[in-house]
C-alpha cells in the first residue's frame, strides 16, 4: 500500500458537474481529491481486504443469529421490544441483504482490522462505484495509469446482480431518503441505476412524504402502494418513528431487511469479540458498562485484552454515524473527542484503539463494499484527524503489481 | 481477469427525474382515439399514423389492457374509481378470466410516436374515471378527452405493473402522511448515511 501523487484529470470538475456530482467540493474543501491515489498489489487487495471482508460479513451473520436469540443482548442493543418479532421474522425468513460497507484500518502491514460495519445505510456508493471507476478509465486512457493496472471495483455490477437475484424482473422498487441531503441522494440514485439495469422499476419518494393508507400500507407521494422500499434511513430511527407501528403489517418488503438493525448497531462489536475472540481482523471490544461491572466470563476476556484496552480505546455510542460522539481514551485520559455529539445520550461500547496509518498527513480508512454476502470493491476516505468525520476526503485507488 | 465493473458510468440526475434517469426525455407526439374505427378514419395526408399503425396500436393496447388494467375485488370498488357502468368482470374483459375480479372497460387508446426511441410506435389503453376524465393503467395523469393530439411525457407509455394473475388490489388513499423521518436517535446531522 502506497500513496502516489498523480496529475489530476484536467476536466474532472466539469465531469463531476455534468454527472451531477455536486458535492465533489463541500464547505469550500475538496471532497473528491485525485491529486494523489492509493496503490495496492493484487495480493494485498485479495488476501488482506477482499477475503477478510467477505469473511467478516459471514461472522456478522452468525452474530445476528446470536443476538436475535438473546433478550439480554437485544436489550443491550436497545432494540425496541415491540419490534423484536418483526426483526426475528425477517431473519428466519432469510430475507436477503443488499449491501453494506466495512470500515477497515489497514496500513500495508499486518491484517486489516474492522472498525465498524455500516451495514444499513452506507453512503459514498456513487463516488466508489462510479466516479472512482471513471477516474480509473480516464487515467488509463490518458496514460497516467498503465495498461496492466486495475482497480478493485466491481461494486456496481455486483449490486446489479444482487438486485436481479432478489427480485423478479419488472418488480417495482421504491427508493427513499430524507430530502435535502445530496450525498445520501447520490447513493440512492446509484442504487436506482443498478435496479434499472437489473430490469426492475425504480421510483423515488422523499421519506417525509411517505403516507399510510387506510389499510395500513405505505404510499409514495403519488398515493401508489409501496411494495418494496429501499430506505437510506437507519433502522434505529425507523423503529422509533410514528409509522413504526405499521412496519410489521404494511406488507412492504424493506431493504435493508429489518435484521440489519442488529448489524448497524455498534453493540455488534463486543458480541463479535465475545464469539470470535482473537480473530485477526477484529479488535477487542466491550460494552462500556462491562468495563466496570463485568460478569466473570467477561472479566476473564477483559483481562486478556487489558493491555490493549489500557493503551488506548475508543468509546462509541451504539448508534452513531460519521464519527459523531466518539472519544479516544489513552492511558486513562480522553485525548480526542468528535466535534458533533448528537448521539451522546446512548450507551457506548469501548473498542481497542488501533491508530489509522498516516500517509502524507492524512489517515485513510478503507471502505470495503459488500454486495450480498461478498466483498466487491473498495472506496477510501481520509481525514487529517484521528476520527474520520463527515468532512473527510474521498481518494481513488488502483492495483499495480 | 479484471477486478472492476465492465461499465459503471452513472450520473446523478436529481429526484424529479428519478424514474427517467439515463436519457434526456423528449416529449412524444401522441393522439387519443375512442376506438379503432375513429383512428382509421382520421388517417390522411397530415395524420401522424397510418391505418396499419392504428391496427397495431389498438392490438397492443388490448394486450396491455388484459395484462395491466387495475383489478379490484368487487364491482363497487372498481366503479368508485371509474364511474358507474365503466367496469366489468375479468371474465368479460379478457375471456377466461375470473368472474369475481373487476377491471375498467376499455374506453379508448393512446398512440404515441416514440421519435428517436427504439420502440417506434407505442400504445396504452385508456379508461374513463369517476370524474368523467380519462386515464391509463398506471394512473397518475388524467386527460380531459379520449380524442385529440398532445405532446406527452414518454413515461406515459411505460408499461404499468402487471396485474393479471395477481391478487386484486384497491388503490389506496392516504389516511396520514409524514410519520417517517423523526430521526429520534441522533440530532444535528445533515446526512443519514455513514
Amino acid at each position: 500500500m502506497q500513496k502516489l501523487d498523480l496529475p489530476e484529470r484536467p476536466d474532472w470538475r466539469d465531469k463531476a458537474a455534468d454527472q451531477g456530482f455536486t458535492f465533489a467540493d463541500m464547505h469550500g474543501e475538496p471532497y473528491w481529491d485525485e491529486a494523489s491515489a492509493y496503490c495496492f498489489s493484487l495480493a494485498e487487495i485479495e488476501e488482506r481486504i477482499e477475503d477478510p471482508a467477505t469473511e467478516l460479513h459471514g461472522l456478522c451473520r452468525e452474530a445476528v443469529a446470536r443476538v436475535i436469540g438473546s433478550e439480554e443482548l437485544l436489550d443491550r442493543l436497545e432494540i425496541p421490544e415491540a419490534h423484536r418479532d418483526y426483526i426475528a421474522q425477517s431473519w428466519q425468513d432469510g430475507e436477503p441483504e443488499l449491501y453494506g460497507r466495512f470500515d477497515l484500518v489497514y496500513d500495508g502491514d499486518g491484517p486489516a482490522k474492522m472498525l465498524e460495519y455500516n451495514a444499513d445505510t452506507p453512503t459514498s456508493l456513487y463516488e466508489s462505484a462510479a466516479f472512482q471507476w471513471q477516474w480509473f478509465e480516464d487515467q488509463q486512457a490518458l496514460g497516467v495509469l498503465r495498461e496492466g493496472d486495475d482497480q478493485f471495483n466491481g461494486i456496481h455490477e455486483a449490486i446489479v446482480e444482487r438486485l436481479g437475484a432478489m427480485f423478479a424482473p419488472e418488480t417495482q422498487l421504491h427508493f427513499t431518503a430524507l430530502s435535502g441531503a445530496p450525498e445520501d441522494y447520490a447513493t440512492v440514485e446509484a442504487l436506482g441505476w443498478a435496479a434499472r439495469e437489473a430490469r426492475l422499476g425504480a421510483h423515488y419518494t422523499d421519506l417525509e412524504k411517505i403516507g399510510v393508507s387506510e389499510d395500513g400500507q405505505f404510499l409514495d407521494d403519488e398515493d401508489r402502494v409501496i411494495g418494496t422500499l429501499f430506505k437510506l434511513y437507519p433502522w434505529e430511527d425507523l423503529l422509533r418513528d410514528d409509522y413504526a407501528a405499521h412496519l410489521a403489517t404494511a406488507q412492504c418488503r424493506m431493504i435493508e431487511p429489518p435484521w440489519k438493525a442488529i448489524l448497524s448497531n455498534k453493540g455488534i462489536l463486543p458480541v463479535l469479540w465475545e464469539m470470535f475472540e482473537d480473530h485477526p481482523n477484529l479488535l477487542p471490544a466491550f460494552f462500556e458498562s462491562d468495563l466496570t461491572d463485568p460478569s466473570p466470563e467477561t472479566a476473564a476476556r477483559l483481562e486478556r485484552a487489558s493491555e490493549a484496552m489500557a493503551r488506548g480505546h475508543v468509546l462509541k455510542p451504539i448508534f452513531s454515524r460519521e464519527g459523531a460522539s466518539i472519544s479516544i481514551v489513552e492511558d486513562g485520559a480522553v485525548t480526542e473527542t468528535a466535534s458533533n455529539d448528537g448521539y451522546a445520550k446512548h450507551p457506548r461500547i469501548a473498542q481497542a484503539y488501533h491508530p489509522l496509518p498516516v500517509f502524507a498527513g492524512f489517515r485513510p480508512v478503507i471502505g470495503a463494499w459488500i454486495a450480498g454476502e461478498h466483498c466487491a470493491g473498495i472506496g477510501i476516505r481520509e481525514d487529517r484527524g484521528r476520527i474520520t468525520q463527515d468532512l473527510s476526503r474521498f481518494k481513488p485507488h488502483f492495483i499495480r503489481d | 481477469m479484471t477486478k472492476r465493473s465492465r461499465t459503471a458510468a452513472l450520473a446523478i440526475v436529481g429526484a424529479a427525474s428519478f424514474a427517467l434517469a439515463g436519457c434526456r426525455e423528449e416529449p412524444v407526439e401522441a393522439q387519443a382515439f375512442p376506438d379503432l374505427e375513429s383512428c382509421r378514419s382520421a388517417v390522411g395526408p397530415t395524420s401522424l399514423f397510418s391505418e396499419q399503425d392504428c391496427t397495431d396500436a389498438f392490438a397492443e393496447a388490448e394486450t396491455l389492457h388484459a395484462e395491466t388494467a387495475p383489478r379490484y375485488d368487487s364491482l363497487a370498488v372498481c366503479e368508485e374509481q371509474y364511474g358507474e357502468g365503466n367496469c366489468g368482470s375479468e371474465a368479460q374483459a379478457t375471456g377466461g378470466g375470473s368472474g369475481s375480479i373487476f377491471m375498467p372497460l376499455l374506453a379508448g387508446y393512446l398512440i404515441g410516436n416514440m421519435l428517436g426511441g427504439q420502440r417506434g410506435l407505442a400504445a396504452q389503453p385508456m379508461y374513463r374515471n369517476a370524474n368523467g376524465r380519462f386515464t391509463t393503467p398506471a394512473g397518475g395523469t388524467t386527460y380531459a378527452n379520449n380524442t385529440g393530439r398532445a405532446n406527452l411525457n414518454p413515461s406515459t407509455f411505460n408499461k404499468a405493473p402487471v396485474t393479471a394473475g395477481k391478487p386484486p388490489l384497491t388503490r389506496a388513499t392516504a389516511a396520514s402522511r409524514g410519520g417517517f423521518g423523526g430521526s429520534k436517535t441522533g440530532s444535528g446531522l445533515r446526512s443519514f448515511g455513514g
